[in-house]
């Protein structure tokens, strides 16, 4: 019996599962669409970084960097980019990349017709107004701004946005449907079985972008190491934690709560990377209680980061109460700063703040990659140190982003997807709240400065502006920031290399052993 | 009998309507909105509201039902907000898959609980009644989900005989397809005998204590002719009435085994739906389930004169 069924087994594998140089990665979800930007989430992003690339992608560091392009020429006055494209990119139908395809491609995206994510970040309505696009020559694409935009080439790179990646305009059918994504990046499209599993097969024609021998984001050393990757759906954390034991699955984000049982396997191994996303508690500025500074700081000062942090993220994660990553170039001394902890200056600004036991309310969903609910009960238990009456509300995560899209909440215990470049991270929070109610302040000053940060194209002016946020932040406190999000992967010990990055599977220079 | 079928198709219809319009106005007083969670945590206010109106989400809510409800009517159930798939492809693409499993599960479950049921009525009080009582109430008790991830523990993980995850369709590959079907429908049999064979018993205890079976004792008839040939083929009826409500039940409900063994089934398409807040597809699969459940029950309805005389479909 036993012969039989393992018998079967091997053959379930051969016809059914992957090959034996595959990766094989769990996905929570299936991929939404194959067409670049246009119907994404997260996992989404994840299968399409390995297909296409844009001219631009972002760096470990959070600069972006040229992908696609040789080199990029900004114009002194800042209105137009020169992108200079490598002559050694081929798309997956081995036809060479043309500055045509680019304008082809930019063409398609800003047609409303293709319904692509970032539109309104470049027709006008946001913050980047590009004007024009022409093809210099075969291998030279300028694109002009209506005014100079510091953002433009970080907005462009965003997984949002599909990282605005080129494809060939052999993707679209004859009758202008999208057909498959013929792209450039180091794996392509190959099997899609709906609610099961999506193959991509290496792309041999793969030439990385100019690099030191590391991966380094989107950009740096990118070799495929394998045959293909199997990106499979599993959406139980359970299963996905069987199948890593296994060695069906070769790699996938896990549940925090088994990290001591992935650190201490024999089998497996443990991937711990920090990402540029944040965990942070929202505050409702606009809340009768809340609405007051010196509440909201008086919490600040109550809670105890470190414990806090170590506690909510299994001891992955260092506390960090700048909106700015560790990570980025522009974490600076200043943005170190935070208000301390200290239990008798918390108790004193809550008395003159004249707070009289209302409740307060956390919301908080249990999402299992999170630390949304965690963070939320100890942080109850330490802000009623202090007199304050905490309660917490669990809702689904649908719902919490329904409450805080209406600006319905008092405090939410959120978590906010990576975005590298800080300006971008600030356009999460900032803002005008009679217009768009799902923004965290609105103060003058912080959307003034915001502004600032959108448009100020030298980076030493930009962290200038970044500090001066942060130490209005800390007067203001509109939100108490706890820390960066943490992704926490296993692996099995077959696997080398590092197979995420911010919060995305990034397979290449990743390979598995015999 | 065509007529018999006919009026219960007709008193169907009420119950379908029903549960239209119950499904259609209970998931849109769910918070949650679909364009803001596809659009994701950067889109505006303005975008958000351009994606509703794409989608038809700004019209009234009887609006809205009119138009969902005419396009049923003409056996189109719409597009997936999510995929932008139609509706329809994707629920029966995936109630394919857990009919599989459901109906094969069904069988088996049946095949061994009856009887067992039987056995244990006739062993009343006994240590085989005991047993098989004892056994039913703690398969019973375990949750489904439970069970299952201990089977995947036990025969994929740890003795290596089956696959842990995954799934193969049985028509890409015969052998693959059905090893990936052991588990859930393992652990289902496992849960639904506990049912069936209190149920079973339960009838048969009832049939067992009638005069016409003191009567077939007394003619001489051996036990098991007794058994079988007359107390049986009565107390067969609740049970295959329980096995029809078991079927209807599961072919909409094993989202928690489609999880745990990552088959692609309408639980778990139901179940993704909700989350993601995918109206037509929420509402297309619960339709299915309510009109595949009428119809199961139909079905038994239409059976049960072959397993007692006394009832006529008429």
């Amino acid at each position: 019996m036993k012969t039989i069924l393992l018998a079967g087994t091997m053959l379930a594998s051969l016809a059914g599962t992957a090959l034996a140089r595959d990766i094989v990665v769990a996905q929570s979800s299936d991929l939404r669409s194959s067409n670049p930007g246009v119907n994404r989430d997260g996992n989404t992003d994840s299968i399409i970084l390995h297909i296409v690339e844009g001219l631009v992608g972002y760096a470990n560091n959070g600069e972006v960097k040229p992908l696609l392009a040789e080199s990029v020429d900004m114009a002194p006055d800042g209105l137009s980019y020169t992108f200079k494209l490598r002559g050694d990119v081929k798309f997956h139908n081995d036809k060479p990349l043309k500055a045509e395809d680019v304008v082809w491609n930019w063409n398609r995206y800003m047609d409303p017709a293709t319904k692509w994510t970032c539109l309104k970040d470049f027709d006008g309505n946001g913050a980047a107004h590009v004007t024009g696009i022409k093809a210099v020559d075969t291998s030279t694409v300028t694109i002009t701004l209506e005014k100079p935009s510091a953002v433009f080439l970080g907005l462009m790179s965003r997984p949002e946005c599909g990282y605005t990646g080129i494809i060939s305009p052999d993707s679209v059918a004859a009758d202008s449907t999208f057909d498959k994504p013929i792209g450039t990046g180091p794996f392509q499209w190959d099997e899609w079985k709906k609610g099961e599993y999506l193959h991509l097969a290496k792309f041999d024609g793969y030439v990385s972008p100019k690099n030191d021998g590391k991966p380094d984001g989107v950009v740096g050393s990118k070799r495929p190491l394998v045959d293909g990757i199997k990106f499979m759906v599993i959406p139980d954390a359970s299963t996905v934690k069987a199948g890593l034991q296994s060695g069906v699955l070769d790699t996938a984000e896990i549940s925090p709560d088994l990290i001591p049982e992935f650190k201490d396997s024999v089998t497996t191994q443990l991937i711990i990377a920090r990402n540029n996303g944040k965990n942070l508690f929202y505050i409702q500025t606009r809340d009768p209680v809340l609405s007051k500074p010196a509440i909201r700081r008086a919490m600040a000062r109550a809670l105890d980061l470190d414990q806090l942090v170590a506690a909510a993220s299994n001891g992955t994660g260092e506390a960090n109460g700048s909106m700015i990553s560790s990570d980025s170039v522009y974490y600076s001394d200043a943005q170190k700063k935070r208000l301390p902890y200290d239990l008798e200056a918390a108790k004193k600004e809550l008395d003159a703040s004249g707070y009289k036991g209302e409740p307060i309310s956390i919301i908080a969903n249990k999402r299992g990659n999170v630390p949304s609910f965690p963070a939320a009960v100890i942080a109850q238990a330490m802000l009623q140190q202090i007199g304050l009456n905490v309660q917490i509300e669990v809702l689904d995560y649908a719902t919490q982003v329904d409450r805080r899209r209406s600006g319905n909440y008092q405090i939410i215990s959120q978590s906010v997807t990576p975005r590298l470049d800080p300006a971008l991270m600030y356009s999460f929070y900032v803002g005008d709240k009679n217009t768009n109610a799902s923004l965290m302040w609105d103060d003058p000053k912080a959307r003034d400065l915001m502004k600032a940060a959108y448009a100020e194209i030298d980076p030493k002016k930009r962290q200038a502006i970044f500090d001066a946020f942060h130490e209005l932040m800390m007067q203001e406190m509109p939100g108490i920031f706890l820390y960066d999000m943490v992704d926490v992967w296993g692996a099995t010990k077959a696997l080398k290399g590092q197979p995420v990055w911010q919060s995305n599977a990034r397979l290449w220079e990743v390979s598995v052993g015999d | 009998m065509l007529r018999f079928i006919l009026n219960r198709l007709f008193m169907a219809l009420p119950t379908v309507l029903i549960v239209s319009i119950t499904v259609f106005a209970l998931i849109r007083f769910i918070p949650g909105d679909p364009a803001a969670l596809m659009l994701g945590d950067m889109a505006q206010p303005e975008q958000i509201a351009e994606k509703r109106s794409e989608l038809g989400l700004d019209k009234s809510m009887p609006e809205q039902f009119l138009i969902w409800g005419g396009n049923v009517l003409t056996g189109d159930f719409g597009l997936s907000i999510v995929s932008g798939e139609p509706v329809r492809e994707l629920v029966v693409s995936h109630f394919a898959v857990s009919a599989q499993i459901v109906s094969v599960a069904v069988l088996l479950a049946s095949l061994i609980a009856v009887p067992a049921g039987v056995i244990a009525a006739w062993r009343q009080n006994s240590l085989t009644d005991l047993a098989l009582v004892g056994t039913a109430t703690i398969l019973l008790s375990i949750p489904t989900f439970w069970l299952g991830l201990l089977l995947l523990l036990f025969f994929g993980l740890k003795l290596g005989w089956l696959p842990v995850l995954g799934y193969v369709s049985i028509g890409d590959n015969l052998v693959g397809g059905l090893l990936y079907l052991v588990l859930p429908v393992m652990t289902l049999v496992i849960h639904e005998m506990g049912v069936l064979i209190r149920m079973a018993r339960a009838s048969t205890l009832e049939v067992l204590r009638l005069d016409y079976i003191t009567h077939a004792r007394a003619k001489g008839l051996s036990e098991s002719a007794v058994l079988w040939k007359h107390a049986f083929k009565n107390a067969f009826g609740p049970t295959w009435t329980m096995i029809g409500l078991i079927l209807g039940n599961l072919l909409g409900g094993i989202a928690v085994i489609e999880t745990v063994f990552t088959i692609p089934g309408l639980g778990r398409l139901m179940v993704d739906s909700i989350f993601q807040r995918d109206y037509p597809v929420i509402q297309g699969c619960l339709l299915f389930v309510a009109l595949s459940y009428v119809l199961v029950n139909l079905i038994v309805d239409l059976l049960y004169p072959l397993f007692d005389p006394r009832v006529v479909a008429e």
